[in-house]
This record gives C-alpha cells, sequence and structure tokens, in this order.
C-alpha cells in the first residue's frame, strides 16, 4: 500500500489511575487504516480494544491519561490538538457509534432535534436544510416513515431502530471514519444481521473508513478487510481477514479460533478453552501478556513481551510472538 | 431414544396481567408463554432458542414452579406440579435447579465462597456441619476451584470462576433437572469454552439432564441433542440439533439460522434469508399464526387460522401452514 493511511497510531499507552492503582489499559499499540477500509478489533473485556479508540478520540474519564505515542489523522497529531480543534474533528471528520444506544441519545429530545443540532453545530446550514438532511438520512438508514419519525422521542423506538438512529447521527457530517464500538451486541441476532448489512451498504455507498470493535469473531469475520486481534492492552496479531482466519499465527488468536463453535462444522468434538483467564490490567504480566495462559510459552516470554515480527507482507500479516523468531525453535503441528 | 420422559408440559400458558383497563374492564395481558407442549427426557440437553422477549425463561421458570402458571400441566417424573403448593413442592425443589446468566448479580458478595455452596445444603437441612463442609470441598474440585477459594468472597473470582461457584450451588443437591439460562453469555469467549465443558462433564458424570436456554445459536447446536425454537410465547419447531439446523422447516427458524454471524469469512458471500422488521408486542399480538407480520409466506390463511404444531417428519415438529410432512 502506497497511500499514506488516515489514520496512523504508533506507541498509544493509556493507563487508568485508579485508588486501587495504575491499570494498565493499552500499552504500546500501533495499527494503521486506510480510507474505505474496514478495520476490525478483536478481542475479549478488558483487552483495551475499545480504551484505544477512545485514547484516539480523546473521550478518556478523568482518570485515564494516554501516557505516550501519537495518532495521526490526516497527518494531524489527534493527541497534541487543542480541545476545540478536537471538538471539530469528533463528529465531523469521526464519527463514533456505541453497544447501546440509550445511553448516548438524550431522552428529553426528539431524535430529530438532536440530530439537526448536530448538523447545525457543524455546518454552515440552516434549520429547514438540516432538517431536509436529517430525512435524508432517515432513508439511508431505513427507518420507516422517515419523514414522521423525526418527532419521536428515544425511548418510542425498538433497539434496532434506535441504532438505526446512531448510524444517522454518525454519518450527519459525513465523517471519513466512522467508529463502532460493539454496535449489534445488545441486539437479537436477526436485528443484527439488518444493522450489520446496512453498515456495509452504507459503507461501500459512502466510502467512509469503519473500525468495528468487537468481541464477536463472527461479526469480525463478516463485514470487515483486516483484523487486530488485542489482548492485555497489546496488539497480538494483524493480518487481512481471510488470512487471519486461515493462518493464525499467533497462539492466541489460535486459541480464540479454537474455543468457539462451528455452528456448520460439527463434528461433536469438545471445545479447546484456553485454560486460566484474562490479566489484571493492575499487574500485567512482565512479558508477553498471554504467557501465562499459552502452552507454548518459552523462557524469554516471561521476561520480555515479544516484538512485531513480519509474517507475510502482502497479506500486512504480523504477529507479536516470540515463536515467529528466526531462531526459534519448531513447533509441533504448527501448520494449524 | 427410550429414555424416560422426566418432564412434560401440556398446553402450559403463563400470563402476566400489565394494566386493568378503565375499572378494571379491559384487562391487558402480556402472554409470554401462550400454550407450550414440551418433553424433556432424563439425562438429554433440550436447547431453548429465541430472540430476547419470546418467553423462553419465563417458559424454564415456570416449569420449575417459579411461577405460578396461568394454566396447563406440568409433569416432573409422572407427578403434576402444575396447582402443587409450597409444601407440595419442596420435595421436588431439590431435584430441579438452576444456573443463571450473570454470575455478578446471583452471588451473595457478603457470603463467603463456603456458605454461598453450603447454602442450598442447610435449606434442605442436608448433613451436620462436618458432612457440609466436605461436601463444599468435594464440590469445589468438582467446578475446578481449590480448598483455599473457599474462605474469599464472591468479588474476588473472575466471571468465569464466579460462573463455577453458581454451578457448585445448583449441582450440591443432586439435582435431577438443571435450568441453565444463558449460563456462559456474560462470560469472554475463551471462557465459555471452559464451562461448556465442564457442563457437559458433569452431564456425564451425575447423569443431568439440561434445559440449556441461549441466544448464541452456534453454541446451542454444539452443547444440545434437541432444540426447541419459541416465538412470541410458543414452540415454532422442535427437532434433534442436526435435523434443526440440516433441513429446517419452519420460515422463521431458516431466518434466524441464516442471521448468525459465521466465523469464516469464506462464508460471506451465502445466500441469506433475511427477516424484514421486528417481533411485535406480546401485549398485542397478531391474529392467527403470530410469525406472519415477518413472514415472506404469509397469506390470509395465516391471519385466520393459527398453525398448529405437527410432526413433519420422525421427531421433528413445526408450527407453519405451508410445512408439509
Amino acid at each position: 500500500m502506497t497511500q499514506s493511511p488516515l489514520l496512523k497510531v504508533r506507541d498509544l499507552t493509556t493507563s487508568f489511575f485508579t485508588s486501587r492503582g495504575e491499570v494498565q489499559a493499552v500499552r504500546g499499540v500501533d495499527f494503521d487504516i486506510h480510507a474505505g477500509e474496514v478495520l476490525g478489533i478483536v478481542g475479549e473485556s478488558g483487552s483495551g480494544k475499545s480504551i484505544t479508540c477512545m485514547s484516539v478520540l480523546r473521550l478518556l474519564k478523568n482518570n485515564g491519561r494516554t501516557i505516550k505515542g501519537t495518532a495521526h489523522f490526516e497527518g494531524r497529531d489527534l493527541l497534541e490538538l487543542s480541545e476545540l480543534e478536537m471538538r471539530r474533528l469528533r463528529g465531523n471528520d469521526v464519527a463514533m457509534i456505541f453497544q447501546d444506544p440509550m445511553t448516548s441519545l438524550n431522552p428529553t429530545l426528539t431524535v430529530g432535534e438532536q440530530i439537526i443540532e448536530t448538523i447545525i453545530a457543524h455546518k454552515n446550514i440552516s434549520r429547514s436544510a438540516a432538517r431536509e438532511r436529517v430525512v435524508e438520512l432517515f432513508e439511508l438508514v431505513k427507518i420507516p416513515e422517515a419523514a414522521s419519525r423525526l418527532g419521536a422521542y428515544p425511548h418510542e423506538f425498538s433497539g434496532g431502530m434506535r441504532q438505526r438512529v446512531m448510524i444517522a447521527m454518525a454519518l450527519s457530517c459525513d465523517p471519513k471514519l466512522l467508529i463502532a464500538d460493539e454496535p449489534t451486541t445488545a441486539l437479537d441476532v436477526t436485528i443484527q444481521r439488518q444493522i450489520l448489512l446496512l453498515l456495509k451498504e452504507i459503507q461501500s455507498r459512502l466510502g467512509m473508513a469503519i473500525i468495528l470493535i468487537t468481541h464477536d469473531l463472527g461479526v469480525i469475520a463478516e463485514v470487515t478487510d483486516r483484523i487486530l486481534v488485542m489482548y492485555g492492552g497489546t496488539a497480538m496479531e494483524t493480518a487481512n481477514v481471510h488470512h487471519l482466519f486461515d493462518k493464525p499465527m499467533h497462539p492466541y488468536t489460535q486459541g480464540l479460533l479454537a474455543s468457539v463453535p462451528n455452528v456448520n462444522n460439527i463434528d461433536g468434538e469438545k471445545l479447546k478453552p484456553i485454560p486460566g483467564s484474562p490479566p489484571d490490567m493492575l499487574r500485567p504480566p512482565k512479558g508477553c501478556p498471554f504467557m501465562p495462559r499459552c502452552d507454548k510459552a518459552m523462557e524469554i516470554c516471561v521476561t520480555t513481551g515479544a516484538p512485531e515480527f513480519e509474517i507475510d507482507d502482502a497479506q500486512s500479516h504480523k504477529s507479536r510472538c516470540w515463536l515467529h523468531h528466526p531462531d526459534a525453535p519448531q513447533q509441533k503441528g504448527d501448520a494449524a | 431414544m427410550t429414555a424416560k420422559t422426566l418432564v412434560q408440559v401440556k398446553d402450559l400458558k403463563k400470563h402476566f396481567k400489565v394494566s386493568s383497563g378503565f375499572l378494571g374492564r379491559d384487562p391487558k395481558y402480556l402472554k409470554a408463554v401462550d400454550g407450550v407442549d414440551l418433553e424433556i427426557k432424563q439425562g438429554e440437553t433440550l436447547g431453548l432458542v429465541g430472540e430476547s422477549g419470546c418467553g423462553k425463561s419465563t417458559l424454564a421458570r415456570t416449569i420449575i414452579r417459579l411461577y405460578q402458571p396461568t394454566s396447563g400441566d406440568i409433569n416432573f417424573d409422572g407427578t403434576n406440579i402444575s396447582d402443587a403448593d409450597e409444601k407440595a413442592l419442596k420435595p421436588f425443589r431439590q431435584r430441579m435447579q438452576m444456573i443463571f446468566q450473570d454470575p455478578y448479580a446471583s452471588l451473595n458478595g457478603r457470603m463467603t465462597v463456603r456458605d454461598l455452596i453450603a447454602e442450598p445444603l442447610e435449606i434442605a437441612g442436608i448433613g451436620d456441619r462436618n458432612a457440609q463442609t466436605e461436601r463444599v470441598d468435594e464440590l469445589l474440585e468438582i467446578v475446578g476451584l481449590n480448598k483455599d477459594h473457599a474462605n474469599r468472597f464472591a468479588h474476588e473470582f473472575s466471571g468465569g470462576q464466579r460462573q463455577r461457584i453458581g454451578i457448585a450451588r445448583a449441582i450440591a443437591l443432586n439435582p435431577e433437572l438443571v435450568i441453565c439460562d444463558e449460563p456462559i453469555s456474560a462470560l469472554d469467549v475463551s471462557i465459555q469454552a471452559q464451562i461448556v465443558n465442564m457442563l457437559q462433564e458433569l452431564q456425564q458424570t451425575l447423569g443431568l439432564t439440561y434445559l440449556f436456554i441461549t441466544h448464541d445459536l452456534s453454541m446451542v447446536r454444539h452443547i444440545s441433542d434437541r432444540i426447541g425454537v419459541m416465538y412470541l410465547g410458543k414452540i415454532v419447531e422442535l427437532a434433534d440439533n442436526d435435523a434443526l439446523y440440516d433441513s429446517p422447516k419452519h420460515p422463521y427458524t431458516r431466518a434466524l439460522l441464516s442471521s448468525i454471524p459465521i466465523a469464516d469469512p469464506q462464508e460471506r458471500d451465502r445466500q441469506i434469508e433475511e427477516m424484514q422488521g421486528e417481533i411485535p408486542s406480546p401485549i398485542d399480538m397478531p391474529s392467527g399464526c403470530r410469525f406472519r407480520t415477518r413472514c415472506p409466506l404469509a397469506t390470509d390463511k395465516c391471519a385466520a387460522e393459527e398453525p398448529d404444531l405437527k410432526e413433519v417428519a420422525k421427531g421433528h415438529f413445526a408450527a407453519c401452514h405451508f410445512v408439509e410432512p
């Protein structure tokens, strides 16, 4: 890829300072996303996937602080912008949708009012033009009887429709990047399908880039171009989606894929869980965060986290595991 | 399968009154469970799936008499318990237990793990203090925890470990039927498999029968022998798990199964039966077939007549006018 990335994040490090100590939520994450690309960030709770994006948008709660790193969006480091510049950028160039739309909408205003407000705040257009734009957006996200639903309050919508309202709001200023944090997790599977198809359709029509944060490997496999696997605040592996599911290289990714049943391929075999539980980020392991649960762990993994090894340049496949070191002992049955 | 029938449910209904109407006229009911026939065989895992609000949890809780049914019969091991009072139910309570979804909310934070697991033994009046201590130690080992954990509090444990404590409580009295109500939904992906494997091992060693409620359609296929699909208070399809997934008969089941996101990008371009619209309110249900408002096949007949759940292949039941045997 010769084009420079839309968002380029390097060595992003974020901690929360709590009464119990420093929680190292994000520990030196690097990733790129290009214009028009759909990047999936997958990880379990506490892996740092949401905090990574909140850090980039500078939406951390009071006790959270990004300690170091850079996040260049179209060449400008977001972590260096003034609060005013940042506010202009959020909602304009970068928009975000969340898991639970009810908590992100104002329950005391009609949905039309809220989106009209957003548009007027960001774009220099009249109220009636903004109103027309909202009707257009509601049609785009397939809210039935769009014009008459403008006057409804958030609680009058179902969960799926509310998420459509959030998507309409996020799209209102033509963002170049949409960050969707578990957008379908609270929805039923048939509604999830509708929302995922909608996101895909809108993405191909408007051509924006999307970062989709989820714990659901199925959702990731359905809609993304490239995947970043996070664990213990660290980016463990990244690759083109097809390549990652075909040839996962990191022991954590391999374990994660092996622990979910495939609905089409039931052989009555037992699931292969990953033993143990995720690390406590108050006291993260010194070396590789996955080391305590890894059946391939070596001496070095205890003391030193692995650097990023290039696996396959054409598939932009990189993995952070000492096993990929040229001098590492060969693993038996590594073809998995 | 010739296994004996442990639970038999006939035309079971559970309606909740949601408003009395003006001067008590025209009261409104939420028909959470609205005429369910079901058998659970000894030693099997019966999966129960459906979207939120379809009544699957209410059905399970009514079967074990946490709710008083509005009408219908529940037979547990040959005894009709649908109208039994608390006293008559007591011997049955030990034989039916439940594992809950949220291991954070379902354990009392002021009790030690030992007290939590001993509580069912105490309530049932089983054994003296020493015998209970021994039993708790044994249970801890069964669920993969150890004695050192006994004197700690629930909040000191991870979600997966808490669910193990919940399971230890549920099996403490050697139950026959265990209702698993979304037992893994709140857990991380890598932990879910640990708990599912443990539930399967316990079923083998203790001869448990599971009614397994979930919205995870991949996991339910993995764990169940038979699966029932619920929609708005009724079972619309019931079959052996492979039969259900390989040849689903009801249009709702077909749409539901094809909505499952598949963790394999090769499958992306498969044919998908997308379902329009959303689930109607269980207070104001459509006439005739309840699925007709979202069904691609619906005709006038579906609005007029409610289809029965009929056997369309051996052991395979579906409630749709368009499914022929």
